[in-house]
């Protein structure tokens, strides 16, 4: 059998599997954002009204580095914090750099929780960054992200 | 066919680019704990949860147990032996046919294969074979061999317009070649397991699937009819890449992409 | 919407840090897919608000988008305080609204 042929049958092939539910190609992405269409910057915006970013070891965010699929990517994201009525961590928000909405979640904790964390999984409709914004009762707001690359592979 | 398996395996080597890429796209033990962690809070669960209560309105356990021909504490081997000669069938059978017959026998609507309800409820049962080994027997009866041998055929056939058999992807010539970023499974390796671990939620399609379904899927994807649900190829098949699985613990569900 | 609230681990005493996890079967439509057949727009669909109580009172609350994924999972951590009821409301954009409740229970 043609080589060409061979890699051909199995581009169809592709072709075939390229149609994955909740995951948008980079064409789809940039056609439409969907009703919630929202950019990084503005979002960051929205959360920070300004106030700067401050990249933070306190924040452990973790996806993974490569993803298997785009339609459920574990994130998990920690805030080291004492969580009591002076000092705890009033939201995280987990954005995905570049979805359509880049807004993911935004989680309002209480010191009920005793621990600063939320886990999820996510839609990535491509390799991008997942960031973490804590929003601290002091009115700062740490940050920390993870690249995940967006594998769209096997043969279905 | 020595060619064309060379020629896949060339294939998936150009796929796959560098020398070096193998290194980059080997999963971390870190992705590889975050992903085992999905197993933990499984959305299929609450579809297993609907097939308990399904199953039960069906008939319960304690008929399906009558109706095998078996002690209700020996469902869960029994079970784990699927697909298997059924004596009120005469033929050998699928989990799920064998639950069609469950439903016909207690005068119930027999769920269709294809359908949702199968899947919750075929989850289900097998779910009660959970932790014990895939136990299926090829040689039991001339009935399980001819299954056998029928499987293999169908394995090995290459069809559709590319010319391609299951062999092309899943021989074990062609096990740990990428095929666009996926390693290719040995179906019957302990982390694969394909028979004992299916039905499995996938993740691309945010449902739970069945093997016989999971297997059409792969042969619409490459370009091959998929064979009917309960055809006598698709239960041979079914008969062929389960029995690559025995000795693997069952686990339903699980998560797969 | 089916949902299921499992806590972690299994036992626990008061003073405990635990984890709540919620998942709901919700097809979460971005509102961005296209119908096979017709072409046209499959309408956002997502839940968009959980909170979470705990004897009446709000520990969490969560506003959620659409690129969470399908069946979604919402994890969180709860410092036990002693017995009580956990109730968590899922709410999504087309108002339909699902209460489930669990007890906690601890030992001790």
């Amino acid at each position: 059998m043609e080589r060409r042929s061979f890699l051909k049958g199995f581009g169809a092939a592709a072709a075939c599997a390229m149609a994955l539910p909740h995951v948008s190609s980079a064409a789809e992405e940039k056609k439409s954002g969907g009703p919630n269409e929202m950019n990084f910057e503005t979002a960051v915006a929205a959360i920070t009204g300004g106030k700067a970013l401050v990249a933070s070891a306190k924040v452990k965010m973790e996806a993974p580095e490569i993803a298997e699929n785009g339609a459920v990517v574990p994130v998990k994201v920690s805030v080291e914090s004492p969580m009591n009525a002076k000092d705890y961590v009033k939201a995280i928000h987990i954005l995905a750099s570049k979805n359509g909405n880049v807004r993911c979640a935004n989680i309002y904790l209480t010191p009920a929780n005793g621990e600063a964390f939320f886990g999820t999984r996510v839609k990535l409709g491509g390799t991008q960054d997942v960031v973490a914004i804590a929003e601290m009762s002091d009115g700062s707001f740490l940050t920390a992200k993870q690249n995940v690359k967006v594998t769209i592979g096997g043969c279905g | 066919m020595r060619t064309l398996s060379i020629t896949a395996a060339l294939v998936c080597l150009a796929l796959l680019g560098t020398v070096n890429a193998e290194e980059k796209l080997s999963m971390s033990d870190a992705d590889k704990k975050m992903y085992a962690e999905l197993l933990d809070n499984n959305p299929a669960e609450m579809d297993v949860a609907e097939g308990e209560q399904l199953f039960g309105e069906l008939i319960g356990s304690a008929g399906y147990a009558k109706m095998l021909g078996v002690k209700e504490k020996d469902l869960p081997k029994t079970i784990a032996g699927f697909p298997r000669y059924v004596e009120p069938a005469k033929r050998v059978v699928t989990l799920a046919q064998s639950i069609q017959m469950a439903a016909a026998a207690n005068e119930k609507p027999v769920p269709k294969l294809e359908s949702k309800e199968m899947v919750k409820i075929s989850a289900y049962v097998k779910s009660l074979a959970n932790g014990q080994k895939t136990n299926i027997d090829v040689k039991a009866n001339k009935h399980m061999q001819e299954m056998m041998k029928l499987g293999q055929e169908v394995f090995e056939e290459r069809r559709g317009g590319r010319g391609l058999s299951c062999n092309n992807c899943h021989s074990m010539d062609i096990v740990g070649q990428r095929l666009r970023m996926q390693p290719l499974p040995d179906l019957g390796a302990k982390e694969t397991a394909a028979a004992s671990t299916w039905p499995a939620y996938r993740m691309t399609q945010s449902q739970m699937v069945t093997l016989d379904k999971r297997m059409q899927q792969c042969m619409k994807n490459a370009l091959l009819a998929e064979l009917p649900l309960g055809s006598k190829e698709m239960v041979g098949l079914e008969v062929y890449v389960t029995n690559k699985s025995k000795g693997n613990t069952i686990a339903i569900p699980s998560v797969k992409r | 919407m089916k949902t299921l609230i499992k806590i972690k681990p299994k036992d626990y005493k008061a003073g405990d840090v635990v984890k709540i996890d919620f998942m709901a079967m919700h097809p979460m439509e971005t509102g961005m897919r296209k119908n096979k057949d017709t072409g046209a727009l499959i309408p956002a669909e997502y839940i968009d608000e959980v909170k979470f109580m705990f004897n009446d009172t709000l520990i969490t609350k969560m506003v959620i988008w659409e690129s969470l994924s399908v069946n979604p999972l919402m994890s969180i951590s709860f410092k036990v305080p002693g017995a009580g009821t956990l109730k968590v409301i899922a709410k999504d954009n087309k108002g339909q609204s699902v209460e489930s409740t669990t007890q906690i229970t601890p030992k001790g």
